[in-house]
């Protein structure tokens, strides 16, 4: 390693010398049109049209005006709407992260077959979500699909219920199928998380006669606390972010059970064409997923310190 | 790592029960993807009694002959793949540059483009989906596989910049510098030193991008309108709809849009994981 320092040292030359030759790619400005591009793309197509829709939101009768937000405000269709947001979301975050960890812990040993179950468990997450909204509709349809027959063997069932009928049941399902698409995902980070937790600690532990609840507690659980901190966030982005499995499945309903803010942003502006209206919920979801990134930062800031 | 069979006094019976629950639960996850592949395959008359038999009594190919001759079904993948072959060559052209400068130059700004890139990764279509229409309109860019293909890259870019910079950063500084010393500047250390070190990563960001566009149904359900400009997502979900198409017809439908993404996510799962979680866990 004596060789470094005089490597450094003359590729630091290079580099001035490079840097004196000018022209564009030795210039200060050089990364700066490296990004222009991308952040010309960006500009136009995603920030731009989040002003627009912000703006389109103040539009009122009477010209600018914070009227939209009145009527949002005072409208309880608009308060049911963040109440299944938030069973939705909080159901989907907390199922993903409890199933997501459970299934690292049951991986978390050297056996043979693990790596076809990890690529198993990459299908769910794989297959789009249409053919994903298709399967799961033909499966609960109430005369034939195949889960009815599941249920029947319960004690007491003699009914197919009316899955996609039942505000509460329709919500149910598509928790556990926007759960049965995302969670092996989180498992597999977890399960690398779990990996990255030195045997030393565990052994130390045993050492001192820890019992296997207090290795995980004591061990395990501060070991991937970050990254499991990490994936909350993403998962609530991820439930927050779902549009397609719930339209095609439920279409938000039945009446507006399963209305959460994706759909009820499309509803607002392609079913009853209000614009200003949809603008105004669609700044709460900006919102929203605004913070849930700076939540997201600080949790990513964490895992790479304790690295 | 942390492996259950090598601890001392652990119990002979506990990896069998943890195979046993790895197996169940891997069945359970698995069902539906079972069901969807066996319901494509089962003679016809089956799909329609109850209970279903959980085992077919015969397979059969016929769903897929109806499907290809009956539904425009090989139209819609062609133009599916048009636009998601579109959508892998924008990013490409947008997220290389932009990679090697998120990840080997050093500029002021730098990490405030890191976080305007998170903020369009995290944020909902669905946010932006009615101002993009209008923008669209006013430029007469609905129904247009081009234009859509553009959308698609926008929103795809922030994810890819950040799987192929991980993979930038991975290429040992030395090897730059002795790239540098060696009178190349740094345009040339990008094509000839950084590419060809990092061909899996291109090879996952250009999977992410194509299979991004290729599933993706809110924006192309908005933009595009006429029939014969349907992508695979919007047809099967117009199919889903239609009350006339058989159920085996439309589950081979199903089937054969999701081979595709199914294999190709796959074999770049790890590079996934470590993209989706923007570098910050490894895969």
């Amino acid at each position: 390693m004596a060789l470094a320092p005089a490597l450094s040292g003359t590729a630091t030359e290079a580099r001035r010398r490079a840097r004196a030759r000018r022209g564009v790619v030795g210039s200060r400005a050089f990364p700066y049109l490296l990004i222009l591009p991308m952040l010309a793309l960006e500009g136009a197509l995603v920030i731009y049209p989040i002003i627009r829709g912000a703006l389109f939101s103040l539009e009122t009768d009477t010209g600018l005006g914070l009227d939209n937000y009145r009527t949002m405000l005072a409208d309880p269709d608009f308060w049911r709407m963040i109440g299944h947001t938030l069973v939705f979301t909080l159901s989907v975050d907390v199922a993903i992260l409890t199933i997501g960890l459970s299934l690292a812990l049951l991986m978390n040993w050297s056996f043979r077959g693990r790596g076809l179950v990890r690529s198993l468990l990459t299908i769910p997450w794989a297959i789009p979500e249409v053919p994903v909204a298709i399967t799961f509709v033909l499966m609960l349809d109430p005369s034939f699909g195949v889960f009815n027959a599941f249920l029947r063997l319960f004690p007491g069932v003699t009914e197919n219920p009316q899955w996609l009928l039942d505000p509460v049941l329709a919500m149910v399902v598509v928790i556990a199928v926007t759960v049965w698409k995302g969670f092996p995902f989180y498992s597999l980070v977890l399960l690398s998380a779990l990996q990255s937790v030195p045997d030393e600690l565990y052994e130390a532990g045993r050492i001192d006669g820890a019992g296997r609840f207090a290795l995980f507690c004591h061990i395990t659980l501060p070991g991937i606390r970050d990254t499991l901190a990490l994936l909350a966030v993403l998962a609530f982005i991820y439930s927050t972010q779902q549009f397609t499995l719930i339209w095609l499945i439920t279409g938000g309903g039945p009446v507006d059970a399963t209305t959460t803010l994706a759909p009820a942003i499309y509803m607002q502006a392609f079913r009853f064409y209000n614009f200003p209206y949809a603008g105004a919920i669609a700044v709460v979801g900006f919102v929203i997923s605004a913070v849930a990134t700076l939540v997201f930062v600080a949790a990513q800031r964490r895992v790479e310190t304790s690295e | 790592m942390s492996t259950v069979s090598t601890r001392p006094g652990a119990s002979r019976i506990e990896p069998v029960l943890r195979t046993v629950a790895i197996v169940v639960v891997t069945a359970i996850v698995m069902f539906p993807v079972y069901w969807m592949v066996v319901s494509a395959l089962r003679p016809s008359d089956e799909s329609l009694s109850f209970p279903p038999p959980l085992l077919p009594h015969a397979l059969e190919f016929s769903s897929f002959c109806q499907l290809f001759a009956e539904k425009p079904i090989a139209h819609w993948l062609m133009l599916s793949t048009f636009v998601a072959s579109l959508t892998v060559i924008g990013t490409l052209i947008l997220v290389i540059p932009a990679a090697y400068a998120l990840s080997r130059l050093y500029w002021v700004g730098r990490s405030a483009f890191g976080l305007m890139l998170l903020f369009t990764q995290m944020m909902p279509g669905a946010v932006v989906v009615a101002p993009v229409l209008m923008l669209y309109r006013s430029l007469g860019w609905t129904d247009n596989l081009w234009a859509l293909a553009l959308l698609h890259t926008a929103f795809v870019v922030p994810l890819c910049a950040w799987v192929l910079k991980t993979s930038f950063d991975s290429v040992p500084k030395e090897i730059i510098e002795a790239a540098l010393i060696d009178g190349c500047d740094r345009w040339k250390v990008l094509w000839l030193v950084l590419l060809p070190l990092t061909k899996p990563g291109l090879v996952a960001v250009s999977v992410i991008a194509f299979f991004a566009s290729w599933n993706e149904f809110l924006f192309a359900s908005t933009l595009i309108t006429k029939n014969d400009l349907y992508t695979a997502s919007l047809g099967l979900a117009t199919l889903m709809t239609q009350l006339d198409t058989p159920l085996f017809v439309l589950m081979a439908a199903g089937v054969t849009f999701s081979i595709l993404p199914v294999f190709f996510y796959m074999a770049i799962q790890r590079h996934l994981l470590r993209g989706l979680t923007a570098g910050a866990v490894k895969g």
